[in-house]
């Protein structure tokens, strides 16, 4: 039985401290949404009108633009189409709140993290967080979970630390309360979804869904110091981590090559704020031999051993000549036998970012992915369009042919030229392994893929079977609203800023993979379950077992 | 009302103005809320209240419609001619040379480079280089994001008359469906125009088949618009009896392909032939230049065609094609047509057909449209602003005169502006193209509201292909990208000097510098 300790419920004494934010109850009620069927909205009003034309919006991007759906239909046996045409019939009748669960309901149910409603929500750029990192370990069957950091501006309970074990979510045994939390989540395959779950069920975009149902949770978890069970009261609280400015300028080239996880960027600032700072309680507190960089929002390296280097890639949303400069100059200094890429939990960025960098650790002429547009009669249009030749041109005769040949989508074509692809040369000549996890996503994915169709490297796939599986270029209902302009097929501004990103470009792999889709099936790689050892010490397990990889004979405590 | 006296070559087919079409008198033109209001002869009396009306005396100059060049691509018309430095034969076909290594990176790149970073600077200066050759209708207006009804030249594509219908004309510039020509038809048989570019290539290539997709779907109308139409046997033109026009563009012609459409055979076939001067990259600066063009061409060939009907290519030929789908004629000076013309310098007993065909930019010396004088010499520009509202002109410098330009921004329309501002926007894009391109995207990018709202920056667009080149036909690097130098208003001895020794014209245009001797 688990022991309740009365005042360990967080003291909410530091309401204006931006890494604790506000609890999300008192938000929720200061904005109006605390009452009856509303209790739950955070969204602001949108009358009868406005709903018709959110989801008429959402018929043509989906029904008409959606690179995947004729996969997510096959998948999973749904039609998100007649689900919205259904939807608008009602749309009128239900309150704001019933209308955006059941909208968001049909959107989440595509499980692709690159489509998203964004809701005309109060809170935007506001993230609902509890204040502490979970993380999994052990068999996927028999699943442990930890807490590996703590905010502690925002939790006063001594004996909660890193390194507690939970036990249970709300009185729900944690197993079971990630399974069902993981059926809200995006994601194709059980394991992508379960790794997404695990980083929402302390880490929650409002801008990508609704606020959690719970003003606070009850966490049972087992005080280290003396075995015992106890129960802690953690309210949801309400952050705002600040503009996601993105490396990709809006209106260039570059901003309609972009393969990204929109949420997760604002999840990861939200992170950073809460825990990369003076009241973080971090399990890895240090790191020995780290080589400072310029794109230290991106990238860290350090020297392992002697012989074994260390790369960190946590996003691509980075231009792709800074990029390769600085990983040059970082190749340059790190161990030159072995090489750990690290790209776990990278939510994606540019397309170019992540495929121009592969020709630096390999000789093999790098061949991009491709992506290809859903052929349907609208984008047809779109590529016919004055306005969006230079980026649609080359798809045009494919997309009419579609007509007469069935094929659901149009010729795949690189969006990363060839020749970029190509244009430096080789800066790493050693050994490789890519640690990638079920939220690697997008770009991330495609640098997975790289990795394995050109035989860079191992790839090996932390808590999971491959990589998240994001297979498509990402576009903003701001581009597909600017492609419509001077069509007939355009339609109003979406109200009261509410607004949706989109699949674009469906992504084929290339080379010994080619023509494999990504999306959902992700790239699969070499199954590795994080150990205690690994939360509680840097990682250290998982990178001796790369390490052994790389260097059969090395031995682990070199690394230490 | 307000009127401009002069020796008139109206070209009219109104009996109760003129004997024939040719016939030329001294007389006055009558102008009324952009329309003519009647056209006089000697010193008749003109319509009610014209004793009170201003009268601008041009004589002996003469007075003809405005030239109307009826197939353009203006977003590049600051470019210089372009050749393929590796092509050793002339092109066999459209799809041909946007295949060249240098086409993307000579046309596109640069074109892009001004559309995106200076739009409107860019639509003033090459609507300018029109009006300069006494242009005062041209098609071939970029894809805009909202509707552009008079500003300097009438442009066809774009013209409404002030009523936002988009239906007025249609235009193809990349070879259609059958779908699309079938639905053109339809629009075709409800009053609307269309001018499709088809079939321009070598004769018996495999765009031919082009035209005949156009026949079959039922566009042979008279409101059907064959730009080109090069490729095709000469012999189905006469599969057209319910005739409507072919637009011919010679010098473009000759100088990819070294052959040019049978104007011979369309003409026997009851065709309407139409003159355009087509893109800058492969065409004459504006179509004084294309008459030449026409002249030097049909020379060439041995055909007989007379300077009249050449004149009449660039003037009433077109004006009856636009007249079907406007229902407003713009290139016959009579009751009712728009007032669009131009003033030629001319001797008193100077044949008008030759003179018009001989004009050179250093002969304009007025240019009206919708009434409005917009381009000309400063003391008749003086005199003719005086008869309307507005700011007044700014000045340029053509060829070795000083001339005056009725210029405004779309969005101030009561005040000046400078042409050397135009200038100075150009040059400054011209010098770092992906600075300004960068900053163009940004502020593209802030807005937030439609694109086709009337407070939304202008955003044009490139009408021809985009050419091999990277996915998305731009460079990455856009420091890539160079512009070159804006190409002249005139036909001047440097780009007459690019015609000799490059093209596949074989020599036959580079008499044109004999016209600008």
């Amino acid at each position: 039985m688990a022991e309740h300790k009365p005042g360990s419920t967080v003291r909410e004494t530091q309401d204006r401290d931006p890494r604790v934010g506000e609890p999300l109850r008192e938000m929720l009620e200061r904005r109006g949404g605390r009452s009856g069927r509303e209790r739950r909205s955070v969204a602001a009003d949108l009358d009868g009108g406005q709903r018709l034309l959110v989801v008429d919006h959402l018929i043509l991007a989906i029904g008409s633009l959606y690179a995947h759906l004729p996969q997510k239909r096959a998948a999973y046996a749904s039609d998100p189409v007649q689900a919205l045409v259904l939807l608008r019939r009602r749309a009128a009748n239900l309150t704001d709140a019933e209308f955006h669960a059941e909208l968001s309901l049909i959107i989440v149910g595509l499980r692709d993290a690159h489509t998203r409603y964004v809701g005309p929500s109060k809170l935007h750029g506001h993230v609902a967080v509890l204040p502490f990192l979970l993380e999994q370990y052990g068999p996927a069957d028999t699943p442990e979970f930890m807490v590996t950091k703590i905010n502690s501006s925002a939790v006063s309970e001594s004996s909660f630390v890193p390194g507690v074990k939970l036990l249970s979510w709300n009185g729900m045994p944690m197993d079971h309360a990630l399974r069902l939390h993981a059926r809200q989540e995006t994601g194709g395959r059980l394991d992508s979804q379960r790794s997404r779950a695990l980083e929402s069920m302390t880490n929650r975009s409002l801008d990508y869904g609704p606020p959690p149902d719970e003003d606070w949770v009850v966490l049972g978890y087992r005080d280290e110091s003396d075995g015992e069970v106890r129960e802690l009261r953690l309210d949801w609280r309400v952050v705002y981590p600040g503009p996601v400015d993105s490396e990709v300028p809006p209106g260039s080239a570059a901003a309609s090559r972009v393969a990204i996880d929109p949420a997760r960027e604002w999840m990861r600032r939200a992170k950073r704020l809460q825990f990369a700072s003076a009241g973080e309680r971090a399990v890895d507190p240090s790191v020995a031999d780290a080589i400072p960089t310029l794109l230290s929002d991106v990238l860290a390296a350090r020297r392992l051993t002697p012989e074994v280097g260390y790369l960190r890639i946590w996003s691509f949303d980075v231009g792709d000549d800074e990029l390769i400069t600085e990983l040059t100059r970082l190749l340059e200094l790190l161990p030159s036998k072995a090489l750990i890429i690290d790209v776990r939990a990278n939510p994606g960025g540019l397309v170019w970012a992540a495929e121009r960098i592969l020709q630096l650790f390999t000789d093999t002429p790098i061949v991009p992915v491709r992506f290809s547009p859903i052929a349907s009669p609208l984008m047809s249009r779109l590529a016919e369009s004055p306005f969006n030749r230079l980026d649609l041109e080359p798809w045009l005769d494919s997309l009419n042919a579609a007509v007469s040949t069935g094929e659901l989508h149009a010729r795949p074509l690189p969006l990363t030229d060839p020749e970029w692809c190509n244009d430096t040369p080789r800066r790493f000549h050693g050994k490789i392994v890519v640690l990638a996890d079920p939220n690697t996503y997008s770009s991330g994915d495609i640098f997975c893929a790289g990795v394995v169709d050109h035989a860079i490297g191992e790839l090996i796939i932390a808590n999971g079977d491959a990589t998240g599986g994001g297979g498509a270029n990402v576009w903003s209902s701001r581009m597909v609203r600017d492609a419509l302009a001077g069509l007939d097929d355009q339609l109003p501004s979406m109200p009261a800023g509410s607004s949706y990103s989109l699949a674009f470009r469906r992504l084929q792999r290339s080379g010994v993979s080619d023509g494999l889709a990504v999306e959902d099936q992700g790239v699969a790689g070499q199954r590795y379950h994080m150990t205690r050892e690994d939360l509680l010490s840097s990682n250290q397990d998982l990178l001796g077992h790369a390490i052994r990889i790389l260097i059969p004979t090395a031995e682990h405590e070199e690394m230490r | 009302m307000w009127g401009i006296r002069g020796r008139i070559l109206p070209l009219s087919n109104q009996p109760d103005l003129v004997e024939d079409e040719d016939d030329v008198f001294t007389g006055r033109v009558w102008i009324e809320d952009g329309r003519i209001l009647a056209i006089t002869r000697g010193t008749r009396k003109g319509p009610p209240g014209y004793r009170d009306a201003p009268v601008i005396d041009v004589r002996p100059n003469l007075i003809v419609p405005g030239l109307i060049d009826l197939h353009n691509h203006l977003a590049y018309n600051t470019l210089p001619l372009w050749t393929e430095p590796t092509q050793q034969t002339p092109f066999e076909h459209h799809n041909s040379w946007p295949r060249a290594k240098s086409y993307a990176t000579d046309t596109t790149w640069p074109a892009y480079a001004l559309i995106t970073a200076c739009p409107e600077e860019l639509l003033a200066y090459v609507e300018t280089k029109a009006l300069v050759g006494g242009t005062t209708s041209i098609q071939g207006s970029p894809p805009m994001n909202r509707p552009r009804d008079g500003w300097l030249v009438r442009n066809i594509d774009d013209e409404t008359f002030g009523t936002g219908r988009s239906d007025l004309i249609y235009v193809s510039v990349l070879t259609a469906s059958s779908a699309t020509l079938a639905k053109r038809a339809n629009s075709m048989r409800d009053g609307s125009g269309f001018i499709y570019h088809c079939s321009e290539g070598q004769r018996g290539s495999i765009v031919a088949r082009e035209f005949t997709d156009a026949a079959a779907a039922g566009c042979l109308q008279p409101t059907f618009v064959a730009v080109h139409a090069n490729a095709v046997d000469p012999s189905v033109y006469a599969d057209w009896t319910n005739s409507g026009a072919i637009a011919w563009s010679p010098f473009s012609n000759l100088w990819l392909y070294g052959e040019t459409t049978d104007v011979p055979a369309a003409l026997a076939a009851g065709l309407t032939v139409c003159l355009g001067s087509d893109w800058a990259p492969s065409g004459t600066k504006n179509v004084l230049g294309e008459l030449k063009s026409a002249r030097i061409t049909a020379d060439a060939l041995g055909w007989e065609l007379s300077n009249a009907e050449i004149v009449k290519m660039a003037t009433c030929r077109p004006g009856d094609v636009l007249d079907r789908a406007w229902g407003r004629q713009t290139g016959r000076l009579q009751p009712g047509a728009l007032a669009d013309l131009v003033v030629f310098t001319a001797s008193s007993r100077a044949d008008p057909f030759r003179t018009v065909l001989r004009a050179t930019e250093d002969t304009v010396r007025l240019v009206i449209v919708d009434g409005i004088p917009c381009y000309g010499e400063p003391e008749l520009m003086d005199q003719a602003q005086a008869t309307h509202a507005g700011p007044g002109p700014t000045t340029l410098r053509v060829g070795g005169r000083t001339m005056a330009l009725s210029l405004t921004r779309q969005k101030e329309p009561t005040q000046t502006w400078e042409f050397s501002e135009v200038i100075a926007r150009l040059e400054q894009v011209r010098a770092d193209p992906k600075a300004n391109i960068e900053q163009a995207q940004a502020r593209m990018a802030l807005f937030s509201g439609n694109l086709d709202d009337q407070e939304a920056p202008l955003r044009i667009a490139l009408d021809m292909p985009t050419g091999e080149g990277p996915i998305g036909g731009l460079p990455k690097d856009l420091d890539k990208i160079v512009v070159p130098p804006l190409e002249t208003l005139t036909h001047d001895d440097q780009w007459l000097a690019s015609v000799r020794d490059r093209g596949f014209h074989r020599g036959v245009l580079d008499e044109l510098a004999s016209f600008y001797g």
